[in-house]
Order: structure tokens, then sequence, then C-alpha cells
């Protein structure tokens, strides 16, 4: 939606300039602990292992650590630790590393993972010359090396994978209290500055706790590049960070963000991934604090010994990592990989994949900021069919409620919600309205009396409700770590509790990074104080979480009280559909993500591709851009491309600043309305492809818009490629996003296997062969479909979604070399949770010379679809067959066939199969 | 373009036979979806050929659920082609055609409910019901149109007859102009006449005059120097003769914004784009601007007012010095009026000064008579200028396109209001748009009159283009439409898109008879 507050667009609109305002945000060096912790480079880790301590309970190992005083002879043990490693199903491992009795409890964030780890048993398999051997069930390997602690983790082939303090960088700030040191002349030693307290333009942040940072280097031996860690604007392959700022993981609302930068944006997921030709391994640093990263990739002739020491010896492949957070403890999953699936995999299976979303929100959403009433409303919506361009959802931004009051209705620009839902759903659409957390601190506001009442919101680093400033003026957060705000906050979504919303109105949460525009970094401050369940004889520091501990994770407390209360509000009986702006570990389970306050310019249409990639490698799938850009008027082409590229992102939605000139479809010029309609019904034509897409993602937790180097890890070409893509293993798309192209650089991978991929528009194939160039004109979206699979089309787009739930499919079978081809499709019922109780049917189709078939991978699973088979066709064929015949339960019926193209696409007219049933087409020569 | 993609490209076609043709119930009978017009493409005894001519099929796969034509012709009654269209007949309303995709897809589009005759039941037929609304609707509008034109006859009476007025008006104007110069030019010559008279009397006075002038200015200039020089070398701490940045950097005069520091802007004031001054630049261009500070600190003069020029600020420390601030301000208001005045008015200014001179009796009578003719002649020139103004404000109107008939030449200039929750709205016809907050606030413009900007009918819709810019955006502008109504009034008035104001205008200057006819022949289709 929109970002931060209305004084700095004044100011940024009056001085005609666009672009971010870097002094409101933090570089390393005014972050108190990334400075402190950058600049310390030990040359030998204090860190050491007391082998003498280890204990292995199951799948979990125990080993104290002592940190030591080098300087001293005797190397007196300054803190003590304990660390604990665990094997885990799937290939991983977990290492903790926490103080011994810690003088405060450090925060161990509570909603990433979906469930607790599943063990996979460890032993010790060695204990000599000061390394100890852990082996996992799969062949996986740790190896502890006591002095100076250093943890190895080989593959397989027992080659380290992965390493931790190799470079000497692990840290973990010891909690202390406040107190005057003397030195030996009784001399008071001043307190490094910052320790109890930092500033940062006007705000002081109070630090009650000190420092409490933690640090750690991962290496990454034979990788060539790593990825991960959105949210960011640069490239899908990480930079080296040694000469400049490394990549911050602090949710941020960030207005007018920039591109190509390693800056902070609204998510962060701390999770990396790290890619070579031997393989492919990850990490993630479970942790919701501020957070950088620095990376140094040893390839690129910048990296500096800083980070990359002797040890990696003469190795030309490695990527080194260090990680920092400001407080929290050391709590990294491993990943042994050894494929990018199977690092993309063992993330999710630990944080979750996304539910099978409801069916509309995979189909075209339209939002502005604002449509003005319920005129504005209905207008629009009526519009989609004057101009025939299908449409699922209409969103209404923060202006439809009572003065920025949530859960109300403006009643003179909306009087009539109900009706006006129901005009929108008498064609199958849907409402989206927004749902922010700061609540308007109004008297009167039945909200903020009650949360006032009851001590729902955050508290201020006094204890006292804090409060911030946003779109509503004064407001306060609600505290979703107290279990009762949460409750109440999900009541509020019940029909009763919200009147004129039904199942068909759904919630998109935004500014829940949170944003307060007067706050530091245009966020909460860090000492603000958190509900923590109350303990005996537990006051003080000890008695609540600090905003520090948990930032990263707000908006994921948010959106998680919001999907309760959305499915609470219909007795578990639909699927919720949510947007959230901010993004952390485990968003997925609940919420859509999009790249937020964007702007009109090629550059942002350009950065969605990477941007929604590296989202979906960390999990998070459902992601799209702002088609046309948030801020600015994108002109007919920049338009034009926006939609096209949008089409095949998965989450597909228009907006605008309200500001902005009015840009729905209809308002270019009929030949862009053309375009723009087209590209919607590619969309449509589709729906049922994208549909099985999330339906196989949320078995798989594989990402949906999948990097080339996924499905082709030893092709070296495709690491550093993020202007193209695959829709799980079947698309190859290479949106169109500079001004004025008339060819496009296109990579075709699958070289080495000769795998075809075929033009969606021609069924023209091509053998892949590395980079070619393709003429595009303004209509034509380069995407082609990989030789040996078949996709399900609906040819027949309606206004809708929901209207096209029983038109009949066109198979799209294109061969591969060995002419062959196999698919998949799900369908349901589109919107409840029916499914779970085998109410859905999972199809497999397999097409060989002899026969095509349709047969469901689950058979004791059934839905009784009316959607039929209207037509087949098949591209790449070499030798036609004379006669086809459909097998379906007892009926035997034959089909004709016609040959198109040079010969070598054949179209099955209408076998009329029913899809709720199992069938068969055979071919005779 | 995409859907169907298939059959966008391919030409051959296997023949079947099969028999899946369905009839609609009608007088003539033809393939559902289809209009009578078009009932004698279809024939069932001989193979279908597609209206784009390009493929040939047997009779059978017309509306057999399956598209085989490009142009969808062979599927008027399914939802088979993505661009086929859809005709329902509706008797007792309004034929329609609706795109296939709204064939069967549950939503009632057509008024008779052929459109979903997979689930027979769904839709009720409403097409009497509707036809009999429509029919009252438009039997209402003829009659509005009907009285409507009344009103509007009488408009165009009335409007023809203010443009002849208007055009007789203007007839006389121009012969009173032609007189009006007549007089000027006579004023002119006799003012003339009497000027020199009046300057050979005062030649002896203004000598005079100059020399005391030269002689003060001299006696001025040389404390200047005097006074310039003192400073300069109280300034000039090395006495090197130059007087460099550095040196000013630590006078607090120097300091114009009193922010305790001497900055580059500063400096740039003061030098320009020099680093350093000498004596003879210092008095002639540093001096001036410095010696006003100085005085300010001394407290002997007031700081300027921000709209004020630089250069009166010297001037008038320069020539002043000696005043105190009492005159000074004095001076400064009436300044400001002549600032206000027009030139006629300054000349009468310096009249009155030199008024208050005491001449002989002789020399007086010649300045009297002489500011006597001056008078008559900027009244005679005010006259002229007025009539000028008149004719070409009647000229304008004259253009103004009022309508064919000059239905709308009364309503030029008629303002009508309308109001919402926030805002009253103020439509002055042909003239301009203005909206103005309830809670105060000043008027804003939402545009002038602009054009006629119908498109089919010109004189459905006009524009008010120009008003206030919008912050961050363009300038506001009103969209007018406009619709035959008893009374000329503001049915509504909404903002569509940011700063683009539509108003609904009813008015009976619309009430075209020729429109209304057309109308009637539209609904008899019926």
């Amino acid at each position: 939606m929109k970002s931060l507050c209305l004084i700095l667009v004044v100011l940024l609109a009056l001085s005609g300039s666009f672009g971010v305002d870097r002094n409101n945000f933090k570089s390393c060096d005014q972050s108190g602990f990334c400075k402190r912790l950058r600049a310390f480079k030990p040359e030998r880790s204090q860190y050491v292992a007391d082998f003498s301590t280890q204990m292995l309970h199951d799948n979990m190992f125990f080993l104290d650590v002592n940190m030591v005083d080098l300087e001293s002879e005797k190397r007196t043990v300054l803190f003590r630790y304990v660390l604990k490693v665990s094997g885990l199903v799937d290939n991983t491992f977990r290492v903790e590393m926490e103080e011994v009795n810690p003088l405060y409890p450090r925060y161990i964030t509570l909603l990433a993972l979906k469930d607790s780890p599943i063990g996979d048993n460890l032993k010790v398999i060695s204990k000599k010359d000061g390394k100890l051997t852990l082996a996992n069930t799969k062949g996986h390997r740790v190896v502890i090396t006591a002095d100076p602690l250093k943890i190895e983790f080989l593959d397989k082939n027992g080659e380290v994978a992965v390493v931790f303090n190799e470079n000497s960088l692990m840290h973990v700030e010891p909690l202390v209290t406040k107190q005057e040191r003397t030195d030996e002349n009784g001399e008071i030693i001043p307190e490094e500055e910052g320790t109890w307290g930092e500033n940062f333009k006007s705000h002081h942040d109070s630090k009650p706790r000190g420092n409490e940072a933690i640090s750690l280097d991962i290496g990454f031996p034979d990788a060539d590049h790593v990825y991960g860690i959105p949210e960011h604007t640069d490239k899908l392959a990480l930079a080296t960070t040694t000469s400049g700022e490394p990549y911050r993981l602090y949710n941020l609302d960030v207005f007018e963000y920039e591109l190509d930068s390693r800056m902070a944006i609204y998510g962060a997921v701390p999770v990396l991934y790290a890619h070579g030709l031997k393989r492919t391994v990850g990490v993630f640093w479970h942790n919701s604090a501020e957070t950088w990263v620095d990376v140094a990739n040893i390839a690129d002739g910048t990296v500096v010994s800083s980070l990359v020491n002797l040890v990696t010896g003469g190795q030309k492949r490695r990527v080194d990592t260090r990680f920092m957070s400001e407080s929290g403890l050391i709590d990294v999953f491993i990943f042994m990989g050894d494929s990018p699936s199977d690092v993309f995999r063992q993330y999710t299976r630990l944080t979750g994949a996304a539910p099978i979303p409801p069916k509309f929100s995979l189909a075209y959403h339209q939002c502005r900021w604002n449509y003005v009433d319920e005129a504005d409303v209905r207008g629009v919506d009526d519009n989609f069919d004057t101009h025939d361009i299908p449409a699922d959802v209409i969103w209404l931004d923060i202006e439809y409620t009572d003065r920025k009051k949530y859960f109300t209705w403006d009643v003179e620009k909306f009087p009539h919600p109900a009706q006006m839902v129901a005009n929108l759903t008498a064609k199958g659409r849907k409402l989206v309205v927004i749902i922010d957390p700061h609540i308007k601190r109004e008297a009167g506001y039945f909200l903020h009396e009650d949360a006032t009442e009851k001590g729902y919101y955050v508290k201020d680093k006094d204890g006292k409700d804090y409060e911030g400033w946003c779109w509503p003026g004064s407001s306060s957060y609600l505290d979703f770590f107290n279990p009762e705000a949460t409750r109440y906050y999900s009541e509020r979504y019940k029909f009763e509790n919200f009147p004129g919303t039904n199942k068909d109105v759904h919630i998109w949460n935004d500014m829940n990074e949170p944003s307060v525009f007067n706050g530091p970094e245009i966020t909460m401050p860090k000492d603000c104080r958190h509900w923590k369940e109350p303990q005996e004889g537990v006051e003080g520091i000890a008695s609540y979480w600090e905003h520090r501990h948990i930032h990263n994770e707000y908006g994921l407390w948010n959106i998680r009280a919001t999907h309760q209360g959305m499915l609470d509000r219909s007795d578990k009986k639909y699927r919720p559909f949510i947007l959230t702006r901010s993004a952390f570990a485990g968003t997925q389970r609940y919420a859509a993500v999009w790249t937020g306050d964007n702007a009109a310019e090629w550059g942002f249409l350009a950065a969605s591709v990477p941007m929604c990639l590296s989202l979906g490698i960390a999990g998070i799938s459902f992601c799209g851009s702002d088609v046309g850009g948030f801020f600015k008027y994108p002109e007919a082409e920049l338009m034009t491309r926006w939609y096209q590229a949008g089409a095949f992102q998965p989450f597909f939605r228009a907006h605008s600043h309200i500001e902005t000139k009015r840009r729905e479809p209809w308002l270019y010029e009929p030949a862009t309305t053309a375009l723009i309609r087209d590209a919607n019904r590619r969309r449509y034509a589709l729906i049922d492809f994208w549909y099985t897409l999330f339906y196989e993602h949320s078995r798989d937790g594989l990402p949906v818009m999948r990097p080339l180097f996924q499905e082709f890890p030893k092709e070296e070409a495709t690491f550093t490629i993020d202007d193209q893509y695959l829709l799980g293993d079947k698309l190859l798309v290479r949106p169109v996003v500079t001004a004025a192209a008339t060819s496009v650089q296109v990579y075709f991978p699958g070289g080495d296997t000769n795998t075809l991929w075929y033009d969606v528009d021609s069924y023209q194939p091509r053998v892949a062969n590395g980079y070619a160039n393709i003429d595009v004109n303004i209509a034509k979206i380069p995407v082609y479909q990989r030789g040996g699979s078949i996709i399900p089309r609906k040819e027949r787009v309606r206004r809708s979604s929901q209207l096209m739930a029983d038109d009949p499919y066109t198979l799209v079978v294109t061969l591969d070399a060995n002419n062959t081809a196999t698919g998949s499709l799900y369908i349901d019922d589109g919107e409840t949770y029916e499914y779970k109780k085998k109410k859905y049917i999972y199809a497999k189709f397999s097409y060989t010379t002899e026969e095509m078939t349709y047969t469901f991978v689950n058979d004791k699973a059934t839905y009784p679809t009316l959607s039929w088979v209207e037509r087949i066709v098949i591209a790449g064929i070499k030798v036609p067959p004379k006669t086809a015949k459909l097998h379906q339960g007892d009926k035997q019926v034959a089909l004709q066939m016609t040959l198109h193209r040079g010969n070598d696409v054949l179209v099955v007219r209408k076998p009329a199969a029913t899809m709720a049933q199992p069938w068969k087409i055979t071919f005779s020569y | 373009m995409i859907c169907s993609t298939w059959i966008n490209r391919f030409y051959s076609f296997v023949l079947v036979i099969s028999s899946t043709v369905i009839f609609v119930q009608s007088d003539v009978p033809r393939p559902r979806g289809v209009s009578l017009s078009k009932a004698s493409l279809y024939s069932p005894t001989k193979d279908f050929t597609c209206f784009d001519g390009t493929v040939t099929i047997p009779f059978s796969y017309v509306n057999d659920d399956y598209c085989d034509c490009f142009d969808g012709s062979d599927e008027p009654g399914t939802s088979a082609c993505l661009n086929g269209v859809f005709h329902c007949t509706n008797a007792g309303h309004r034929a329609q055609n609706i795109p296939s995709s709204r064939v069967n897809d549950g939503i009632c589009d057509c008024c008779d409910g052929t459109d979903e005759y997979a689930t027979p039941n769904i839709c009720s037929n409403t097409c009497e019901e509707l036809g009999r609304e429509a029919r009252a609707e438009a039997q209402r509008l003829a009659e509005v149109h009907r009285a409507g034109s009344h009103v509007r006859l009488e408009l165009i009476e009335k409007g023809n007859k203010r443009r002849n007025e208007m055009a007789e008006q203007l007839s006389q104007l121009e012969n009173d102009r032609a007189e009006a110069e007549k007089i000027k030019a006579e004023k002119e010559v006799l003012k003339n006449e009497l000027e020199s008279k009046e300057n050979e009397a005062l030649k002896v006075y203004r000598e005079a005059e100059e020399q005391e002038r030269q002689k003060k200015a001299e006696q001025e200039k040389q404390v200047l120097v005097v006074e310039a020089t003192e400073h300069f070398v109280r300034f000039d701490a090395n006495n090197d003769g130059l007087l460099t940045i550095d040196e000013i950097k630590v006078v607090n005069v120097f300091d114009k914004d009193k922010d305790g520091q001497v900055d580059e802007e500063e400096t740039k004031y003061f030098f320009g784009e020099n680093e350093m001054v000498d004596k003879d630049s210092f008095i002639a261009t540093t001096w001036p601007l410095l010696k006003p500070l100085l005085m300010m600190e001394q407290g002997m003069f007031r700081p300027a007012q921000e709209d004020e020029g630089e250069d009166r600020d010297v001037e008038t420390a320069d020539t002043r010095e000696d005043l105190d601030t009492d005159d000074l301000g004095m001076e400064d208001e009436n300044l400001d009026v002549d600032l206000q005045q027009e030139q006629d008015g300054h000349e009468e200014q310096e009249l009155d000064l030199e008024q208050s001179k005491t001449y002989d009796d002789e020399t007086q009578k010649l300045v009297n008579e002489a500011s006597e003719a001056r008078q008559q002649l900027t009244d005679a020139e005010r006259t002229v200028r007025e009539i000028e103004a008149n004719i070409r404000n009647i000229k304008e109107n004259l253009e103004k396109d009022y309508g064919l008939l000059q239905e709308w030449a009364t309503l030029d200039g008629q303002c009508l209001e309308y109001e919402d929750k926030e805002y009253i709205y103020k439509l002055c016809l042909f003239q301009k748009v203005t909206q103005k907050s309830k809670n105060g606030g000043s008027e804003v413009g939402l545009g002038n009159w602009g054009e006629w900007a119908g498109t089919d009918n010109k004189y459905s819709v006009m524009k008010y283009t120009n008003g206030m810019g919008c912050w961050n955006g363009p300038n506001r502008m009103t969209t007018v439409n406009i619709s035959c109504g008893l009374e000329t009034k503001l049915l509504s008035v909404s903002e569509p898109f940011r700063c683009e104001y539509k108003i609904e205008l009813e008015t009976p200057a619309a009430c075209d008879d020729s429109n209304s006819t057309q109308q009637q022949q539209s609904h008899d289709e019926l």
C-alpha cells in the first residue's frame, strides 16, 4: 500500500525527487552491535569445547564450551556456554549455543517453526586428536574441533560442506548487570559507549539489558554463490559485502525504497543457501532480532583476507558468510541438501509451506488507494465486464474506514457494504479490505477502549501504553504476544463484529513491520515491551520481551492472529486469504507477500523478478509486485509489460498511490486495454495450472516460481540468472522489462539433456542451447513450455475464475526427445477445507506414443467436478497416429484428430471425457 | 489472442458426422444464440462455412460446444469460442448480444434467461417487466423532452434577442469609441501645448534646484568616502590596502543573517565572486551594502521588508542617512502606495509635489492650466479604455458558442450550486466552476469555461479547464454532462479521478426535439 508519513510525502513531492532518504535508516556503523561486531576480528577464537562434558540424548548432543582468556597463562574461563547439536530428519542439523545460567532468558523465536522439528538419531563415531565426530543416520557427519571451537558439517562423501567459526567470528556477548568496574588502580573503567543506551537521530534506545549480540561465521567450501536472506532489492545471487554495507534484515517501512540495495526493507527471512557444482547446502538463522549478514565470495577479486582467512587454502570456490544479530542466541539449522530442491524443501519442512490458497487469490486483483465509495467500486467492477477483462478481486485501502478506525466503515462513502459485497459475489468476485495493526487512540473507539482497559497494547520502556504516529494520527499497537490480545483481535473478524463482511471478504494486513511514522527508522522503539507469560518471582527486566528481540517477527504475530480470526469466523470452513507486507520465516503459512511500495519505473518491474525469486526460495512462494508501480504513473508500454509480467507471477495485483492518475485498464488507449485484456486472459487460461502448482507446493514445499539453477543445478550459466524463471518445472518465463524492446536474450537450459522448449504461442520447439535472441513485439511475452510436460488450460475465460470452475480443459502436451510427457492437475471446490476430507482430485497425466492416461494419485480422494476435456493439443509429434480411442469406465469412443502446423501438432477434437473419473486414450498407427 | 491459440493458427479439418444441433423455439428455426437477421446463414441442410470463410464443417458441428471457427461463428449458442457472440431475443424488451463467455456461467445476463439454458431454473424471464419499465421510462423521458422543448424554444427566443441586443450594443459602443478617441486626441493637443508653456516657465526653477541637488550630492559623497575609508582601514587588519574574506570573517557586521558566522553566502553578498577588494571597490560596491547593516546595528535603521528590493534599501540609506527613523517609515509607506498605483496616479503625485512648491503667480497659473489639461487627457483616455473593455467583453460573448439556436445564450453567467457532505460546488455557466469547503477556507477553482466537448452531440458535454493546480498534480478541470430537464439544476458533483470533477447538469436547453425523436424511435424497436 503506502508507506511512511504524509509529511514526508509532502516534502519529497515538493522537492520533486524520487528515492529513499537514507538518513532515516541506519548503516552498520550507526547500529551499535553491527559496528561493534564487524570490528571484532580476533586472530584466534576464544571459544574452546570441553569434551569431558559431552552428553548424547537420542538426537541431541551436548557439550560445554568455554570462552577463555587467551592472554592469561592458565587460560582463565571468562564465560561458560552450552553447545547443543541436534540431528533432524531430512538431512538437517541444528546447532544451539547459549550461556550457562544467563542473567535473563534470551528470546527464542516462537513462530518461525511450523512444529517441533523431528529428530533423527545422532551417534558419536569417534573422538580423537581434539576432534569429535557425530553422524546422523543418513551418512552426514559433524566434526567438532575443541580448541579453538570449530564445527564442520560433512556431506555423504566426507567432504566439508558447511563450517562454523573457522574464521573465529563466533561470539555471544554475555549478559551482565550494569555496575561500575574498576581496574587495578581503583580507577573506574568507563563503559564502552552505547552499552547501556544508543542514540539514532533524535531517538534514544535505553538498552536496559546492555549488550547481548551474537555473531557466527559460516563458511561454504565449494560454493559458487549464496542466495536467500530476503527481502532486498539486489540480485538473487548475493554479492560480496566486504567493501560495503552488509545485508541487513530488519523489517522496515522504507519510503521509496531504492533498487540494487542491501538495505533492509519490509521483510526479513534469515535463510541462506550455498550452491555450487558439487552440492547445495543451506542455513537457517533462527533469530528475529535485527540481523546483518556479510558475504565474501572468494571468486570476487575484491575479497580481502578479512573474512576469508588463510584456512581456505588454495580453494577456488568458496563463499564465507557471517551472521550478526542484536540479541537472541546462536540457533542455526543446517540443511545438507544436496540439491537446490532438497535444501528448499528442508527449509519449508521446518517453517512450513503455504497451504492451498483459495483459488480466487491466484487470479487477478484490482486495487487502488483508494476506491473512494460504493459507486466507484461498482463502476470498476462493471468496467471489467464492459471491457471483457477478467478480474476476481476488488480491494479497499485505508479510506474505506471511519477515519482510519479499522473494523469500521465510512458510513457516508460505504453506507451499504453488505450490498456492495453482494454485487461483487454475484459475479464470483471477492472483496479484500485493509486492516492495519496500528489502532487509533480515539475516545469512543471500541477497539482502543477495550485494548486500553484490558492492557492489550505494546508498552513503552516505562511500561505505559506505547503511542506512535501512523495513518490515524496518534496510535497504539496491539501486543499479539498477549494471548488475550490475540484472541480479542481474532474475534474482531467475526462477521457480527465486522458488519458488512462475509466469507468472500478477505484481509490485507499492511504496515505491520510495524510502521511508526515518528519512531526510530519509522518503526517501533527497540525498548518497547511485549507481553511475557508471568512467572512466580520473575519481575523487572526478565518479565517482558523487548521489541528488539522480536521485531522481525511482529508482522507474523499479526497475520497469525488475523488468520485465526478468519478461520474462526466461518467455523474453520473457508480458507482465508491474507496479504502482508512485513515477512519473516513462517509467514508463508498464513499470507501472501508483495514487494511493497514500488514505483512506476522499468527498474522496479525488473526487480520484481529477483525479489520474488528470493522470497520464493525462502519459503514465500505467494509473491508479487504492485502491477503498474505504486508511486508515479506508468505510461502505456510500461503498464502493458507489467501486466504481462504480473500475469506470470504468483500474486497478480495492480495497485496505485492515491495521488497518482487513475490507471484501470480501460483508461488507456484501446490498443493498450486490449493488450492488458490479453495478459489477464493468459493468467485465467492457466488458472488451474497455478492452482495445481500451489497444491504441489503445499505438499512438497518447493518454490512455485523457481530460479533456473533449481531445475538445472549442474549448469553453471544458470547460477546467476534472475531475469527469467520457471513456474514449477514446466514453464520458462522471460518477462520483457525494458522499454522499446524488439528482442530479448533468453537462456534455454538443459542443453546436455536435449531439453526442448516450446513457444506457448506457436508450439515452435527449440532445442536448449544456452542463450538465444528472441524477437518480441509489444504483444509478445516469451514463455516456453518444457518438452515432456502436460499443462491443463481453461480456454473459456470468463468474468471471474469462479465462473470457470465447471469449464472444460484443453491439455497441452509438449513432447520431449523420447516422445513422452507428464503433467498433473489438482481440482477441488477452491475455497473450503473439504479437501482435507479427501474431496479433491489430484491426477497425473502421462503421454506415450501408445496412450495418454489420466490417473488419480490418491484414488480414495475424489471430487465431483463437472469439467471435461474439450481438446488435447500434442506438440512435437513425429509420427501422427491413425486412430485414437477414449476409454472411460465402460465407454469407448473413437476420437477425431487433426494435424496442424508443419504436421507436428496434433489436435484431438473433443474427447469429452469427464475429469471426475480417470480415463485413457489409446493411439494406433 | 491467447486461448484457442491452436485454432488461430491451423487450417486443416477432418469431416465427421454427428448430430447435436440445438434449435431455439421461435418463429424461424435457427440455432441457439443466432439473431433473426443471421438465421439464413445457418442452414441445416448444408455444411456450415465459418463467416470468415476459412473453414467449412458439417452442420452437426454448429453449437456442438467445440470451437471450430476462428471467428467463433460455429458456436453462437455455447461458450466454446472465446470471441463468440450470443444473441438473446428478449421478447418484450430489447434484444441483446452478449459475449459467449457469459453463456452458462451461472449469471443471468439476458432478461429472457436463454443464456443459462444449461441450468434451466436459475433465471426467470424478466423481459416483460423490464420492457414495461423501460417503456414507462422512455415515456417519461419523452414527456420531459416535450415539456422541456417548449422551455427551450423560449430560451432560443431570448437567446437570439440577447444576441441581437449585444450586436446593437456593440455597434453603439463602436460609435462611442470613435467619439471618445476624437476627444482624447483634442485633449492631447491641448495638454502638449500647455505643458510646453509650463516647462518654459519652470525652467528657471529647475536649474536652481538641480544646482542645489548636485551640491548636496557632492557633499554627501565626500562624507561617504570619509566614512567608508575609515571603516576600510579598520577592517583591513593587516593594513595591506586589500580587504580579504578572512579579514571580514571576524567582523560581526558582515554576518548578515546573524547566525554567528560569516559564511560563504555572506562573503559573496559583499564581495561578489572576488576573494578580496581594494579600497575603491570597497567604497563603490561593498560599503553601500554594508552601511545599512551598520546602521541597523546602531539602531538607526530597521531591516527591510522581505518583498522590497535590495536596491531600494541602499538608495534609501544613501540619500536619507540624515533623516531620523520616523521619517523613513513614512517614506516607506509612500513608496508602498506608489507601487500599487498606476502610472497616471504617479503623475498626479508628482504634480502634488510640484504644487506644494511656491512659484510666482504667473508661473503658478501656467502650472495649474497644464495640470488641468493633463487631468482632462487622463479622463479621456480612461473613457476610451472603458469603452474598449466593453467592446471586448461583448465580442467575447458574441464569439461564444451558445448552441446552434442560441438556446444557451441567456444561461451565460447563471450560477448553480450543489452541496454535498463536505463542499459547496458552484457552476457559473460559461464562466467557471468553484468548490468551497463547508468548514471554511477559500474557494478553489475547479476550472474556467473551456469548450463544448460532447462526442456525438457536441452540446451534451461542457469542459471547464485550467482550474487551480492540484498539489503534486495537474490543474483541476471539470466535465459537465448535460441532460434534458425542466429546470436548470445540478444533479450531482463527483471527483471520479484525482482533480478531475464531474457534474451532472439538467436543463431545458438540452431538450432538443430532434434528440427526443431519435430516442423515441429506438424504443419503438422493442
